[in-house]
């Protein structure tokens, strides 16, 4: 039973309930178990059958109502067909052997052939969805903690840095900065104490991959951790998960305990001299404080407030010694690398940006959910191939990518992949992922208002050109929006937008006029219908 | 020490000075609002901004947190960085309307008035002048060690006071805020023998009376902090006093160890 956060909302825990007491009470021999969330969410509960020799069946929208009837044909050897979404045959979790279910079940389209499932590859979800992620013992099953032994027990701290370089794997967090070279400035530090950290502070609205990550399949993330911490040379790590994530905060401390008693962390691990610990710290609930430099200042106990680099945590981070610093997702295709090699996973994806990335599908979406694809995949295999085209058939006009301070990328540019480069020619960024579609009723000038009051609320305030800026860019959007505006305020809005983005202190400042700047490229004119309508009245 | 160069003049440095310290020290004039050479450079007002042309890191960005490095470049008066200036400026003039160095410095820019919507508050403590620079608040804390007041709420709705706006148990009315403030934002006044901080929701603190005079001249707390600063042989004498009776004093001694007669406290 995929039961994830986005499965909970969606009812997984009353099936959950009732499909526990059901197999009680007619002493089936089932066994139920939990799992996360293989990401496609729109059509959750989902539940996976596995008959022995029969391939895996996802079901989907399934409710309580259900129960009785998937158990009865479960009993008979069989799935209902009205509510199965798709089979797998055999799995390849990437890190361990291949899954082989079995066979059969023809009549039902395979995995492979789903239309939300074919253009992805699963790399960082490539056990989401199909382990429990509260029992250490799948996550072995699927190769869970081969890749630190023999990162441990073969290779040097340096030959982990060279792999993690060779890979060309960037930072998931949203600057794409390239993780070896991050790690090698960590490692060549001379400190007694060094700290990893494992940013899972993720504040961008509509976001939600590393919360799918952590609740799906923790090992992996602490897996990763403990690759890094050996090849920076750090003893202490700390995971910072945003408060509003209590079961993303209870199955990573589950993880952590549960690696503890296997001695994959703590003194002596696999009876080297390596030792290393991780501590959870909950998230102070600001935007800004998944900053790194914030990030750091929030688990010192001081307010979450950007503070200039250099120097680079690398240098001076958390309780002034060296910190590496990375997202969830980064750390979670660590072992992947360690175990297939460098090589390996540079062949995924496009030069420069290798690999594959999660990317939350939402807004005005047929099928929302997370989607795994290579780095390059266009905007529009993500929106029309996975995504289905726009919600119940409507035709859809732009996508934001990247969060609140992403820009807003029209229809026509859904051929633009997507990769650090093309996203930033095209004005908007990265991010952590989000995509938000947009349908051809959207009002942009709307849009960007609201992305702008969203940064302005967040605003730690530090800076005059975010926080005084954002402030005044608002203002002007709602006076353009209330039909009260001349041309004037529209170069004024662009005026501010650069000023912002040149001389803001942190990366929030700095980013947070693209949804305006990039509106303003390419729907201007919705800016001077606005405009207009005011001088004509 | 290494050599950078500031708008083609060369001059020498500390390796890893702030960029501003070596620019002011040459006379080079950078507008700056948060910087104080006693503090860990800031960088929050965004007035310092120069251009590295040759060096680390290279493009616009703030000289306080610019380390000098040798062979480092930068211009400070280039017209994208005037412009920029001039923006923020704008946005600090309607910040603080009430600020005359910021009035000033607007009229060095040649700026008569702000685009931007002026924000004035009738009962602001800080008098319409503060620009939230965040010197107070880091002087309170890291030199003082008092830590009588703190930022308040974020974004643009940020404000400097005590916590929950209350009197301060911990202020020791030194004043040392008011004296780094750039836009003399920040107002206290002495009454007899009290001091109140006017900014900081009136917080009072007692004056120390001279020994000699019995005139109220220092707050107490700060004549018992610095005490405590003192070697200990000299933690008696001199704080007692008032400045005026403490120069007669010395004078005193002066006349009488020139004459050669004994000399008591
Ligand atoms: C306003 C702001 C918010 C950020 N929020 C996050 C976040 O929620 N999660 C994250 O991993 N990185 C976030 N970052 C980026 C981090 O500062 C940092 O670059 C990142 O954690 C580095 O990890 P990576 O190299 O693995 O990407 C944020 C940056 C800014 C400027
Ligand atoms: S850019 Fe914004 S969030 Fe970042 S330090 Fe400046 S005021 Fe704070
Ligand atoms: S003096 Fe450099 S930012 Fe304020």
């Amino acid at each position: 039973m995929g039961l994830a956060t986005c499965g909970i909302a969606a009812g997984a825990d009353r099936v959950y309930a009732a499909l526990e007491s059901a197999i009680r009470k007619q002493e089936h021999n089932i066994q139920l178990r939990r799992v996360g969330c293989i990401g496609y969410c729109r059509e959750e509960p989902l539940v996976n059958i596995h008959l022995p020799g029969k391939p895996l069946v996802i079901l989907h929208r399934v409710t309580e109502a259900d129960t009785g009837r998937i158990l009865h044909a479960a009993a008979t050897g069989d799935v209902p067909r009205d509510l199965a979404l798709c089979r797998i045959n055999a799995w390849d979790p990437i890190v361990g052997d291949k899954l082989v279910f079995g066979t059969g079940f023809e009549d039902i389209p395979a995995y492979e052939t789903t239309p939300y499932f074919a253009p992805q590859q699963k790399i960082v979800l490539r056990s989401a969805g199909l382990i429990n992620p509260e029992d250490i013992d799948e996550y072995f099953a699927v190769g869970g903690y081969t890749a630190l032994h023999k990162a441990i027990t073969e290779m040097s701290p340096a030959d982990v840095v060279h792999e993690v370089i060779i890979s060309g794997l960037r930072g998931r967090g949203g600057a794409g900065f390239p993780t070896g070279l991050k790690w090698n400035f960590t490692k060549e530090e001379q400190s007694l104490r060094k700290y990893i950290i494992c940013n899972a502070d993720e504040g961008d609205p509509g976001a939600y991959m590393n919360r799918n990550e952590m609740e799906s399949d923790p090992h992996m993330i602490l897996e990763g951790m403990l690759i890094g911490a050996y090849a920076i040379g750090a003893r202490e790590g700390v995971i910072y998960v945003r408060a509003e994530y209590p079961l993303a905060i209870e199955r990573l401390t589950a993880a952590i305990s549960q690696a503890q008693r296997h001695g994959l962390l703590g003194e002596n691990i696999f009876g080297t001299d390596f030792s290393f610990s991780v501590t959870i710290a909950g998230g102070a609930g600001a935007f800004v404080c998944g900053e790194e430099t914030a990030l750091i200042a929030s688990i010192e106990g001081q307010t979450g407030r950007p503070r200039p680099r250099p120097p680079f945590p690398a240098q001076k981070g958390l309780w002034g010694m060296p910190t590496n610093i990375n997202n969830v997702e980064t750390w979670s295709n660590i072992p992947v690398i360690i175990h297939r090699g460098g090589k390996w996973f540079s062949g995924i994806g496009v030069p420069e940006n290798s690999g594959t990335k999660v990317f939350s599908l939402v807004g005005e979406v047929e099928c929302v959910g997370l989607a795994e694809v290579p780095l390059g995949t266009s905007i529009r295999t993500l929106v029309f191939d996975i995504g289905n085209g726009g919600l119940r058939g409507k035709a859809i006009k732009a996508v934001q990518t990247g969060g609140p301070s992403g820009g807003c990328i029209p229809a026509s540019l859904f051929d633009t992949p997507l990769d650090y480069a093309h996203l930033t020619e095209v004005g908007s960024i990265m991010g952590s992922g989000g995509v938000v579609v947009m349908g051809t009723e959207t009002s942009m000038v709307d849009t960007a208002r609201f992305f702008i009051g969203f940064t302005d609320e967040e605003s730690c305030g530090k800076c005059v050109p975010c926080r005084e800026g954002l402030k005044h860019m608002l203002m002007i959007l709602d006076k353009i929006l209330a039909g009260r505006a001349s041309v004037a305020d529209i170069e004024i809005l662009e005026e501010l937008s650069g000023l912002i983005r040149k001389t803001s202190l942190c990366g929030l400042g700095q980013t947070a006029p693209n949804p305006v700047l990039t509106t303003l490229r390419y729907f201007r004119n919705e800016y001077e219908a606005l405009v207009e309508r005011s001088r004509s009245s | 020490m290494i050599r950078v160069v500031i708008n083609g003049k060369a001059c020498t440095a500390e390796k890893g000075e702030s960029l501003l310290s070596v620019a002011r020290r040459k006379g080079i004039d950078i507008p700056a609002f948060c910087y104080e050479e006693t503090l860990a450079p800031y960088g929050a007002c965004r007035m310092c901004l120069v251009e590295v042309v040759k060096g680390a890191q290279e493009g616009i960005t703030t000289a306080c947190t610019l380390a000098a490095a040798e062979g480092l470049e930068v211009l400070t008066q280039t017209s994208e960085i005037v412009s920029l200036r001039r923006a923020l400026i704008e946005l600090y003039l309607a910040q603080a309307p009430r600020s005359e160095a910021i009035r000033a410095l607007a009229q060095r820019y040649g700026i008569q008035k702000t685009r931007f919507a002026r924000k004035v508050r009738p009962d602001d403590p800080l008098q319409n002048r503060c620009i939230l620079c965040g010197l107070c608040v880091r002087i309170c804390h890291d030199v003082m060690g008092a830590g009588a007041i703190n930022y308040i709420g974020r974004g643009h709705f940020t404000e400097i006071n005590t916590p929950f706006y209350e009197e301060s148990a911990v202020c020791m009315g030194c004043g040392a805020c008011a004296r780094v403030c750039p836009t003399q934002a920040i107002a206290f006044e002495d009454i007899v023998q009290t001091r109140t901080m006017k900014s900081w929701s009136g917080t009072r603190v007692p004056l120390h009376a001279c020994s000699k005079c019995g005139r109220h001249f220092a707050p107490a707390p700060f004549v018992n902090y610095a005490r405590q600063k003192l070697a200990p042989d000299l933690q008696q004498t001199p704080l007692r006093l008032c400045p005026d009776c403490r120069s007669r004093e010395i004078a005193r001694k002066a006349v009488l160890l020139s004459t050669g007669a004994a000399v008591a406290d």
